[in-house]
């Protein structure tokens, strides 16, 4: 009777994980059956906005990237573009850095995203005289 | 040459639809292959031991080999 039990829970929790991951293209969070699923494009530019205050204080800057670090996306070079003119109007070179280090790692195993993003981001990173990790020689350990 | 642009969202979830159901599957015959290998044997060989224990018997074997401190052995 323990051993049907077991099976039952199981094969539920089995077919749970299958069906939880409901929306594939929007946000991995906040899976709700009820409320509206904001589009990709609605998130970005909500975050480009949030970024493009332009009496955003550090803390907020701070907050911002903390968390967009935690959805399960690497965000998108809109949304960086915008956190480092962030930075820049902070004076803060320092995040500005860390920001691309923090996407790098982001992307985890997936190799091919941070060369494409810094293709995207080089204009922005030349005109607001941004190094990389790679040119300061401080992404090896 | 410019870059494609990759695959940015989801992918942690693209690897947890694929990797939780292996490793609840995984777990499962973990415990399946346990509970028959391991502690069906256990059980079986219990039940066999006691199936023809006699206690009374076994009492005795001790009590004349001395250990008790409560009951001597018959000689005595």
């Amino acid at each position: 009777m323990l051993r049907a039990v077991f099976r039952l829970t199981a094969t539920g929790a089995r077919s749970l994980t299958r069906s939880r991951p409901c929306y594939s293209a929007p946000l991995a969070f906040r899976c709700y059956s009820h409320g509206k699923v904001e589009t990709d494009e609605e998130f970005d530019s909500r975050w480009v906005t949030y970024f493009s205050k332009p009496d955003l204080d550090a803390w907020e800057l701070r907050k911002g990237m903390n968390t967009l670090i935690g959805y399960d996306l690497v965000p998108e070079p809109k949304i960086l573009d915008s956190a480092l003119r962030a930075c820049r109007r902070l004076n803060d070179l320092a995040s500005a850095i860390r920001i691309l280090e923090a996407v790098k790692d982001k992307a985890g195993p997936h190799k091919d995203i941070y060369p494409y993003l810094i293709q995207e981001l080089k204009p922005t990173l030349a005109e607001l005289g941004i190094s990389t990790p790679e040119e300061l020689g401080i992404d090896k350990l | 040459m410019s870059l494609p642009k990759p695959v940015m969202r989801g992918l942690l979830a693209k690897r947890l639809r694929f990797h939780l159901p292996i490793a609840f599957t995984l777990a499962l015959t973990a415990a399946i292959a346990f509970k028959y290998t391991v502690t069906e044997p256990r059980k079986r060989a219990y039940a066999d031991f006691y199936k023809q224990y006699d206690a009374v018997k076994d009492f005795n074997a001790m009590r004349e080999a001395g250990v008790f401190e409560s009951v001597q052995p018959t000689g005595k």
